[in-house]
Formats: structure tokens, C-alpha cells, sequence
């Protein structure tokens, strides 16, 4: 279907073009306790076209995309194919290039047929206990094929692995049960990680049976040690992204600091190509660019903008690319060192989110640790909040990092001054 | 005019009949949900526009089939299907399931066990009315328009950095076939973001509305009013400050009234959860939730917006249940499994988030119902506290109902009247039946909001909408 397309293109002089045809095979088990509710087979591809028009002598391109069914005939692609150029002139962007680069990936096969079969044995292996134990799981393991072709060159096919565990934990006690919610995505099923991650999930619904209700600190310290931080250091490589710099969203400036007055540890991100078993390990990118190693901020300077490519044009940025993983550096201190005084150490929340535009964050607590001195009490109820803006000129990483899925970041970040609203 | 129903699928209906016949002979049951849904986005800004097609959250071209046998439901979605190869396929589907049971013969997995699904005989056609179509939309009018609605809301204020409106219009068609049942429909859906970014003295911030619809695209001239609103609201999330944290008289605009509704008594009677017990509200069915002033309904045909339809993705046809009736818990809403496993009548709540996906109970349009008071009244009525405009995210907690929703603004209100002063972001955090036990005013608007997706947990988005009226209760804010 991709070569009809293509030759369609190029009988039609198309300006420019490219095309990005992606087939998976998607195995997927639903599981009610240790019962299937329902087994499931996606066999699918999904070809999708974008067209260019060079308009007012190649200051400007248009372009318009579309998928094209797997399904459709020679007459509907050329339909398509003139829909789309007559619509490309509607869309009048600065004009820029697509990439170039010739690019080689190395090939490799998965079968989410073993994929998935892994998943069930370990799942089957979670320790369960009358008051601790697994409600429900869906188990999702994909293969895909992803081939990417422009009109510049570049014909680039890459296969990777795609798998997601969702899983919800109960636990109970004579008055009442609670639940809680996980999703672990990775490339295949790492089931040591997998069965080390529940039974820190299942400890935490025993605590969170035990709770007494947040205090009202006002202001405190909070330490975060779970995936939710993770969207923190998203929002601080997403203030780097080429689209966020051009539409004028972010003012971080390469080589300059990002937060000016920073007395905590200094922020040091980067993207990564690969990450141990990372769902989101990529060679080349979905616009037929190479993924490499490339710090964006270091000690708190910017040092690279990043993304796609219209607006790394525009930034004027080399050989950009989009990358889905990604490291932070840890800090000075160790974990045991940071752990210590009075502070909130929040483990749960409904939602743990972040304003893209003001860095606004909020969660509600689900469980959280309130640590005075040498006493713990498990919390809940209440949220916090607080600027991130703010929080990050005296922020503290730990020396030690933890990966998840698609991050590797200090396995603790421990935050002053954040907004606790108690319910106590 | 009618939304007229795919010449696609009409073509490819004998091809799946006689798929379903070949597969009829190895299983007990088997339906199939074909879908052809086109549509397009298109974005304007101050920096960068776009056409996008078939990009919208519900376009799809692709099928599933769903098989019964020895207890078990298994499916397989697939888009690519010869009319003339429908007995290759039937044993393609046959092999590549029956490789699934081996997986789980080798892994010792036990089944689920589910009764067989009724397939009476039943026909329907039906083909809404619109007043236009995505696809005879001119597309670079369109463009223009949205483009001028930008440059409005740029120059509306210095402090503008930037204006991005996008505008997305789908016609649905599905059709659901078993040995026994032919169901059809098309129907246009359309729906729009405005966010308006701004700096004012180092801070940034954002506003955001939305528009939706069971329309065409001619929904997008309401954008006129929109910009100059959301423009407004903008100047004052950049004025703002931050809540004091604690518990005050509230008043929500009829937006996030569709947010509690949503994710208070929304999640929590989607009744999948009743089957694997992850429900609260199951315990509390013909019990007291709320107060004397809550009523709350759910289903398709309760209000006309983005997810109201004939029949949901499992052939049930549409519905309109009270769940609350006075602050009574009466019902929750069912998938056609899940009310199998638990011997109640599906509601018409069965949802993919498009072919490749599972079903699952999820809601549709889910609305407080009106009362009696103004807003004026119950502002007046306030001593201490916040009216509560625009919404972000929520999340709920339907084993142990907690709330969070994720606030805009909060507009402050003393002694019954607004000062003036703004506070933004507002986290509102509380225990469900404390918040609805506390609703004390209830407004005569009713408006539906479709503008967004829900995800079950974070995953499977579907098109919903929500909303009522301004209501006033109690509730902590951070």
C-alpha cells in the first residue's frame, strides 16, 4: 500500500512528502483476580500521509495529513493525495525542510505471543495474602513495525516491542478495603521488576488501611519518591521543546540558567536513546530522525533545544529529534542523607499533575508518610501544591537513581515550601 | 439534512455476514462492530496552523469480532478485510485464538465464566440530522475564521502572548451485526478548544473553553462570543493569587458541576466495577449519597451532545437512567457483560475507544438535574467563599470516594458579594458524599460540556459530556 502511495506522489510531483506506515500485532489478557475475563488479538496497520506545497516562491509551506486506510482503493489514495495538496495551501506555515540524514537502525523481531505468556507467570506469582491482593490485571504486549519514507531519502523501517501490566491492588482489614491503581508500561515483560514493584504496591495498601487524615501543615517539606515525580522533570524537558520555545510559551534561554537564584541541587537533564527495556526505545524518530545521547539542560543550564523538526528549523537548531527517553542527574546528597527533619513523603495521589504553561502542580493524597523525627504516621486526604517555578530554586536529588519505564531520575525529590492542604 | 450512513460499510456488510456465518460454525456466539468514522482537526495561531485528517478522537476505519465459547469472550480487531476472503479470515481468527487458549492451557489460566448473550432478532437504520457535514466543509474558510478569532484574542489585551483555537468534526457511522441483528447508525459530532496563553510581570498562565456538540462544523461561529470570555478569564488567572487552604461555601458554574457529576457518580456506578468489586457505590444502592436537591441522570439520550448515540458499541440500544433521585443512590449504568455477570439489563454504556479496543462500562452524558434558585440569589446567599469557573482534570476514587478536581479560578465572594479578587489555581478535595450531602442551592441552568475525553484509570478515552447547574455546596480547597 505504502509503494502505490509513493507512486502516486511522485507522479503527481508532490512538493514534498512523507509517509509513516506502522503495523502492530497486539496480544492482550484481562484478567478478573486470577480469572481471564477476556482475551484479545489486534492485527492492524495504520498509514498516515503527509503532503507539502511549496506557496509564495518557497517562502512559505503549506501541508496537510491524513491516514489512509489500509483498505483503500488506487482511486481513493489519488483523491486523497489531490484533497490533501489542495489543502496544504490553506496551511501557510514559514517554510522549512524535512530531514535528510540517511539513517540505519538495527533490525530486530519480538513476539508479543511471549510476551504476554511471561506477564501471566509472573503475575501468577505475585505472594497474595487475605489482606493484600490483586483485584484485576490487563496485560497488553505489542510488536510493531514502523516505516517511515519521505521525499527526501530517507526509507527507514524499525521494529519494537510495546507492552503495558495495569494493575489494581486491594487490601483490606476488618472495617474497610481500599484499592490502588498501577500502570507499568515497558518494551518487554522484566518480571523480577515487575513482581518487585506490586509487592511495593501491596505494602503500600496495608499502610494506606492505617491512615489518619493529612495534617494542615500550611507550608512543609515533601518528598516524592514514586513515578509521579516523573512528571516534574517532564515539565522541565517539555520547557526545552522546540514548539514550547518558538510559540514563545517558555523563556529558558540556552546558556543561560534555568532557575536564576537556585540554592538546592542543580538540575541536569538528558535525552536518552535507550534506557534498560524501556517502551519507548527508539533508533530513529517519527519523522526519519536519528536518536542520540544529547544533554538539554546541565547544572541548570540550557544548553540544547529539542523536538520536531518545523520548529527546530524555525530555532535553527542541527540535526534535532524527537526522543520519548530520558535521565535526570542525581545530587549531592544520598537518599538517607535527604531523608531527614520534618517532612511529608507522599507515595499516593488521585492525580499527580502539572500545568504545562505555569508549572502549577497539584495532587490529592492518597497515602503519604508524615515523618517527625524518628515517629512515621501513614496520612491521606487533603493535597498538595504548590509553583514549580518556585520549588526548583531549592530543590534536593538524591544520589541514588530509579528507572521508570521511560525515566531514569534520582530516586527521591525532596521539595521546600509546598502548599499542604490537611484535613485534619 | 441526515448524516448519511457509509457507503463503506454498506459495501463490506455481506463480506462480515458471511464471516460471522463461517465463524457462527466454531463458536456460540459472534457479533461484529464495524465502524467508519471520518473527520477532520484543524488549528490556528498565532505561530502555527494545521489540517489534520481522520485525526479526530473518534475517526476510525476497522472492525472487531467478538466470539463466545465454553464461558469465555475473546475478540480480534482488524482493518484490513476482503469481502471475497471471508472464510480465509474466519480461520485466521480461529488459529490465531485458539493460539491465545494454548497460552493460557500452558500458564494454567482458569476462565471467567460468563453466560452466552441474547442476539434477538433486531434492524435498525438510523441516520441523524445535522445541520452540516465535515466532509463538504471548506476547510480554508474555516482556517481563516479561526485564524481571525486568534488574532482577536491576541490583540485583545498586551499581555496575550498567544491564542490557539482548534476545531474537530467527526460523522460516525457503526454498524453492529450478529447472526440475528443488523444495527446502523451516522451521526456528526463536533467539538473545539480555546486556550489563551499569556505573561503579565513574569507569570504565565492560561485559559482555556470549550465547544461541542451533536453538529456540524457550523458549531464553531460560537467561538465569536468564546474568545472575548476566555480573553477575560486569562486577565484574571494572571492577577491572581493562591487560595488560603481550607474548607469554604462554594458555587461551581455549571462546568464544574459536570466535573463532580462526573467523576463523583460517574466512575463510581460504572457497573464493570460492580463485577470486580472496586465500587463503593455498590454498598449504598437505594441509600443516601447526596442531598434532598441532588438529582443526577446518565445515558445517550438524557441531553443531545458529543456521546449521544442510537446504540452503543455493543448493539444495546441508548438509554437515560436516574442514578441519584433526590439524593437517593437508585442505579449505576452497565456494559452488556458486566450487566450478564450480574443479572441486571445493560443501559446502553458499552464502550471501545474506537475497534482496537475492549469494551467497558463508561459513561455517556452525565447531568445534574436544575433547580430552582439564580445564581444571583445563591451568591448573595454565600458569607464566605469562592464561585468556581473553569475546569482542568478531576480524578476519583470509586473504592473509597474520594474527589479531586482540578479548578481554573475561583472568583472570591464576601458577605454575598464578588470582590473582585481571583485565586488560581483551586485544587477541590473532598469525600463524595460530603460534598453532595452539602449541596444546598441548585440554579435553573442546565448546560452539557463535551469537550474533553475520559480515560478508564489512564487509558481508553472515550468522548463524553457533563455538566447541569450552578449549584452551591461546601468543600475544601488548596
Amino acid at each position: 500500500m505504502t509503494d502505490k502511495i509513493i507512486e502516486i506522489l511522485k507522479s503527481r510531483n508532490i512538493d514534498a512528502w512523507e509517509i509513516t506506515d506502522t503495523v502492530t500485532e497486539g496480544w492482550e489478557f484481562y484478567f478478573i483476580k486470577q480469572e481471564l475475563d477476556q482475551n484479545r488479538v489486534r492485527d492492524v496497520e495504520h498509514i498516515v500521509l503527509n503532503v507539502y506545497r511549496k506557496l509564495e516562491d518557497g517562502k512559505i509551506l503549506g501541508s496537510a495529513s491524513q491516514e489512509i486506510p489500509p483498505t483503500a482503493t488506487e482511486k481513493e489514495i489519488e483523491k486523497t493525495v489531490d484533497e490533501l495538496y489542495e489543502r496544504a495551501s490553506f496551511v501557510k506555515n514559514p517554510y522549512y525542510e524535512l530531514n535528510k540524514k540517511k539513517v540505519e537502525v538495527e533490525k530486530r523481531s519480538f513476539n508479543p505471543e511471549e510476551t504476554a505468556k511471561a506477564y501471566i507467570e509472573a503475575m501468577q506469582q505475585i505472594p497474595e495474602t487475605s489482606t493484600a491482593d490483586i483485584n484485576s490485571y490487563e496485560i497488553f504486549a505489542e510488536s510493531c513495525t514502523r516505516r517511515y519514507v519521505n521525499s527526501e531519502g530517507i526509507d527507514v523501517t524499525e521494529s519494537y516491542p510495546n507492552s503495558m501490566v495495569e494493575v489494581v491492588v486491594n487490601a483490606r482489614n476488618d472495617e474497610h478495603e481500599i484499592e490502588l491503581y498501577r500502570m507499568y508500561n515497558a518494551g518487554t515483560c522484566d518480571s523480577e521488576n515487575l513482581k518487585k514493584e506490586i509487592e511495593e504496591t501491596l505494602r503500600y495498601g496495608k499502610d494506606r488501611l492505617v491512615t489518619k487524615p493529612t495534617p494542615a501543615l500550611g507550608k512543609a517539606t515533601v518528598i516524592i519518591p514514586s513515578a509521579d515525580a516523573t512528571r516534574i522533570y517532564d515539565w522541565i524537558g517539555t520547557r526545552m521543546y522546540v514548539s514550547m520555545k518558538y510559540r514563545g510559551y517558555s523563556d529558558w534561554e540556552v546558556g543561560k540558567d534555568i532557575i536564576p537564584g537556585a540554592v538546592g541541587d542543580k538540575i541536569s537533564f538528558k535525552l536518552v536513546k535507550e534506557l534498560p527495556n524501556s517502551s519507548l526505545n527508539r533508533q530513529v524518530d517519527k519523522q526519519g530522525a536519528a536518536i542520540r545521547d544529547m544533554y538539554v539542560i546541565k547544572d541548570n543550564i540550557a544548553e540544547s533545544y529539542w523536538g520536531e523538526r518545523q520548529f527546530a528549523y524555525y530555532l535553527g537548531v542541527e540535526d534535532s529529534f524527537i526522543c520519548g527517553n530520558y535521565e535526570v542527574e542525581g545530587g549531592s546528597a544520598t537518599e538517607a542523607e535527604l531523608r531527614c527533619g520534618q517532612y511529608l513523603e507522599a507515595v499516593e495521589f488521585s492525580d499527580f499533575s502539572v500545568d504545562p504553561i505555569t508549572g502549577d502542580f497539584a495532587g490529592e493524597i492518597r497515602l503519604a508518610y508524615y515523618h517527625d523525627g524518628d515517629k512515621v504516621t501513614p496520612v491521606s486526604g487533603g493535597s498538595v501544591s504548590g509553583s514549580l517555578l518556585e520549588i526548583l530554586k531549592n530543590v534536593k536529588l538524591s544520589k541514588e537513581k530509579r528507572q521508570f519505564d521511560n525515566f531514569l531520575v534520582p530516586s527521591i525529590i525532596k521539595m521546600e515550601n509546598v502548599t499542604i492542604a490537611g484535613v485534619e | 439534512m441526515k448524516a448519511k450512513f457509509s457507503e463503506y460499510l454498506n459495501t463490506i456488510a455481506p463480506g462480515l455476514k458471511k464471516l460471522i456465518a463461517e465463524l457462527d460454525k466454531s463458536f456460540d456466539y459472534v457479533s461484529v462492530l464495524a465502524t467508519d468514522s471520518v473527520g477532520f482537526t484543524m488549528s490556528a495561531s498565532q505561530k502555527v496552523k494545521s489540517i489534520r485528517g481522520n485525526s479526530t478522537l473518534m475517526s476510525e476505519r476497522g472492525n472487531v469480532v467478538r466470539v463466545y465459547k465454553d464461558g469465555l469472550y475473546s475478540e480480534y480487531s482488524f482493518n484490513i478485510f476482503d469481502c471475497d476472503k471471508a472464510v480465509e479470515m474466519a480461520d485466521k481468527i480461529r488459529k490465531i485464538l485458539d493460539r491465545q487458549l494454548s497460552v493460557l492451557k500452558a500458564t494454567d489460566s482458569k476462565i471467567y465464566n460468563t453466560k452466552k448473550l441474547a442476539d434477538e432478532k433486531q434492524e435498525l437504520f438510523v441516520e441523524m440530522e445535522t445541520d452540516s457535514m465535515p466532509e463538504e466543509t471548506d476547510l480554508d474558510a474555516l482556517l481563516q475564521k479561526l485564524q481571525k478569532f486568534s488574532d482577536e484574542g491576541k490583540a485583545s489585551s498586551e499581555y496575550v502572548i498567544d491564542c490557539n483555537i482548534s476545531a474537530q468534526s467527526t460523522h460516525v457511522c457503526k454498524m453492529f451485526l450478529t447472526a440475528n441483528r443488523d444495527l446502523r447508525q451516522s451521526y456528526v459530532i463536533s467539538e473545539g478548544g480555546l486556550s489563551v496563553i499569556g505573561v503579565k510581570n513574569g507569570k504565565n498562565d492560561m485559559a482555556y473553553n470549550g465547544l461541542s456538540g451533536r453538529k456540524g462544523p457550523a458549531l464553531f461561529d460560537e467561538y465569536e462570543e468564546l474568545v472575548k470570555k476566555t480573553c477575560k478569564e486569562l486577565l484574571d488567572n494572571l492577577d491572581s493569587e493562591h487560595v488560603e487552604p481550607g474548607e469554604y461555601e462554594i458555587i461551581t458554574t455549571p462546568e464544574v458541576s459536570g466535573l463532580i457529576a462526573h467523576e463523583a457518580f460517574g466512575h463510581g456506578v460504572e457497573m464493570d466495577m460492580f463485577v470486580k468489586k472496586r465500587a463503593l457505590g455498590a454498598e449504598y444502592i437505594d441509600k443516601r449519597v447526596g442531598s434532598d436537591m441532588v438529582t443526577m441522570h446518565e445515558g445517550a439520550k438524557c441531553v443531545e451532545d458529543v456521546a449521544s448515540y442510537a446504540f452503543d458499541d455493543e448493539g444495546t440500544l441508548a438509554g437515560d437512567v436516574i442514578e441519584i433521585d433526590k439524593g437517593i443512590l437508585k442505579t449505576g449504568v452497565c456494559d452488556a457483560l458486566a450487566a450478564l455477570r450480574l443479572g441486571v439489563e445493560p443501559t446502553g454504556n458499552g464502550k471501545r475507544e474506537n475497534f482496537e479496543h475492549k469494551v467497558y462500562t463508561r459513561m455517556t452524558n452525565t447531568m445534574f438535574d436544575s433547580g430552582e434558585s439564580t445564581k444571583e440569589e445563591m451568591i448573595a446567599s454565600v458569607k464566605k467563599g469562592y464561585l468556581l469557573s473553569g475546569m482542568y482534570s478531576g480524578m476519583e476514587d470509586p473504592k473509597h470516594w474520594g474527589i479531586q478536581c482540578i479548578v481554573a479560578r475561583g472568583y472570591e465572594i464576601i458577605d454575598g458579594k464578588l470582590t473582585g479578587k481571583v485565586v488560581a489555581p483551586v485544587v477541590m478535595t473532598g469525600y463524595v458524599p460530603d460534598l453532595l450531602g452539602s449541596i444546598s442551592m441548585v440554579s435553573k441552568d442546565y448546560v452539557s460540556f463535551g469537550s474533553g475525553a475520559c480515560g478508564k484509570g489512564h487509558k481508553e478515552w472515550v468522548k463524553v459530556s457533563d455538566g447541569g447547574p450552578y449549584l452551591k455546596a461546601v468543600a475544601r480547597l488548596g
